[in-house]
């Protein structure tokens, strides 16, 4: 009988510590999230609050943040290889022969490595619904034209319209319409 | 009054007598939340027992060793990282070994020690995960925040390290995708000083909670035999009871350099081989993969973080490679015929094994007990169908 008193009050005693030690730990992440307490170790690296009102507050991302992406159109020498690299198949290019009208010895800007423009660029479209953000297209380029943004919200109602025209398509980061 | 009673009583016993007990077939998933993606589990049960349990996999298949056929060696790599999405560093280290072993490169020394750090990084956020979500299965909702808390940190030191949140395209073939600054390795150091005393928290939240340790031990025992024979690895099987670490028993990219200890399940509660061993397995190793941690930094070498492996490469041969993932041992076998694409791409997951494990070892538990069993396999349904 002793034995099952034993027993039976044991256990109570195990679930009342047991549970308690747990609430005592979130009783002070508690404190620790509205910064009355410093985290144990006396290290303060990531205390206080880490949510954010995400619509209103936007954390920003590392710049080098792969999301959508952009082609600055002045750049490209329309080598094809990031068509070529891209394992979804997502980016189109065409281009043409140049005609007699046009500068034969056009070159890009200096910020894009100053090379040569042999071909004229007739169609730059990203399939932005099929890109999968390796970032290998970005890589390959050889006057980095196209380039990852930071942008990441831009959905939209038809997934036509996530085709992206670059050679339309001025804006870096457009406005929320 | 009473003689009415006993003889309704005596009706309906002998109602009784005429029924029989029947078996009902439960559907579990695939949108079920503790089956951790889109696994179907048909469960036969009676009453409360289950009589046979049988799992259905193949929702999330993607027909990634199809694809491999299709692409460059580089072009697999994102497909790669898709397979166990959770720990796609870990699943990029095993294809690129395996290609670096094809082609006999040597791998500079720092991005070998770049590749330790972001695969054990990878293992702890792997880890926080399973952790987190087999307490919300078994109903405590604030290990999983605690959780979520610090892999967001984790995932916060990838993106800027390689500039994705999960699926990183970071291993290549030849060593990593890009060096790893100072600034990052300030705060990989930060987070480890951090981090140790928050999973001393988490511990002292979830793992002695009586109500957790009745729903976990003594559950789905495994026995180091079974384990063994089925060919589960990883804290699966070292919660069994079994020493097998690749990293200790085959070491690769480096581990022989590092000094920890392969944690096994010790019965601290329960009996070795249950679900409370394994998901303990984990929580010590993540203590292991900080140490690991803190050594790769303090011994990264200056130098190249890329060694000299040209741009297309065209691998002749055939090869096996396995690596230990936070999921078990993964294993590439990749047939290569001398082209730019890859012949035929075989990967092994540790998952499916898991997964086979539940047709014999739910039959005979309580129903409730079939989440706390999933849970503690911590399966990924994107490695099981590939």
């Amino acid at each position: 009988m002793s034995t099952f008193f034993k027993e039976y009050f044991g256990n109570i005693w195990t679930a009342i510590r047991t549970v308690s030690k747990g609430m005592s730990v979130t009783f002070l992440a508690f404190l620790k999230t509205n910064g009355l307490r410093k985290v144990r170790g006396g290290y303060n690296y990531g205390s206080g609050t880490v949510t954010i009102s995400y619509p209103e507050v936007k954390d920003p991302l590392p710049s080098i943040s792969r999301n959508r992406l952009f082609m600055h159109e002045e750049g490209c020498i329309s080598c094809n290889q990031c068509a070529v690299i891209c394992p979804v198949e997502c980016i189109t290019i065409e281009s043409r022969k140049k005609n007699s009208d046009e500068n034969p010895d056009a070159k890009t800007p200096a910020h894009f490595g100053n090379k040569p423009l042999k071909l004229k660029l007739m169609r730059f479209d990203i399939d932005e619904a099929l890109c999968c953000f390796c970032g290998l297209c970005t890589e390959v380029c050889p006057t980095e034209c196209l380039v990852h943004t930071t942008e990441f919200e831009y959905s939209k109602y038809d997934r036509d319209h996530l085709v992206y025209d670059y050679l339309k398509f001025k804006d870096e980061n457009p406005l929320p319409k | 009054m009473s003689t009415s009673v006993n003889n309704t009583s005596g009706e309906i016993r002998d109602e009784i007598k005429d029924l029989e007990t029947q078996e009902l077939t439960i559907n579990m998933g695939p949108q079920h939340p503790s089956t951790h993606g889109v696994l179907r589990v048909e469960i036969v049960s009676d009453g409360e027992i289950i009589k046979g349990a049988y799992p259905e996999i193949g929702y999330l298949h993607r027909c990634f060793e199809k694809h491999t056929e299709n692409r460059e060696y580089l072009q697999v790599i994102p497909f790669v990282d898709r397979m166990d999405y959770i720990a796609a560093m870990n699943m990029e280290l095993g294809f690129c070994l395996a290609l670096e072993k094809l082609l006999q490169v040597e791998i500079p020394e720092r991005a070998q020690g770049i590749r330790v750090l972001v695969s054990e990084l990878n293992r702890i956020a792997s880890h926080l995960l399973a952790l987190g979500t087999y307490s919300l299965d078994i109903g405590g909702f604030t290990p999983f925040l605690y959780a979520f808390r610090d892999r967001e940190k984790i995932l916060r030191i990838f993106e800027e390290i390689c500039g994705a949140r999960l699926l990183y395209n970071y291993i290549r073939p030849g060593g990593v995708a890009r060096d790893l600054s100072k600034s990052v390795q300030e705060k990989i150091a930060d987070f480890c000083k951090y981090f140790v005393p928050q999973l001393d928290e988490i511990n002292d939240l979830l793992s002695g909670n009586l109500i957790f340790v009745n729903r976990t031990a003594n559950i789905g025992v495994i026995s180091p035999d079974m384990a063994v024979a089925y060919g589960l690895s990883g804290p699966n099987l070292r919660g069994s009871g079994v020493n097998w670490d690749l990293r200790k028993v085959h070491p690769y990219s480096g581990y022989e350099k590092y000094d920890f200890d392969v944690c096994l399940g010790l019965a601290e509660k329960g009996v070795v081989g249950d679900c409370w061993n394994r998901y303990f397995v984990r929580i010590k190793e993540m203590y292991q993969s900080i140490r690991i941690i803190e050594q790769a930094l303090k011994a990264l070498p200056e130098g190249a973080s890329m060694g000299a492996v040209s741009k297309s490469i065209k691998p002749i041969g055939e090869i096996y490679m396995q690596t230990e993932c936070p999921r078990g041992t993964l294993g590439y076998h990749i047939v290569a015929d001398g082209t730019k694409r890859p012949h035929r791409v075989k990967a092994k997951s540790p998952c499916f094994i898991a997964v086979s494990t539940i047709d014999e070892m739910c039959a005979g538990m309580m129903l409730a007990d079939v989440v706390a069993y999933l849970g503690s396999l911590d399966i990924v349904l994107g490695e099981v169908d590939r």
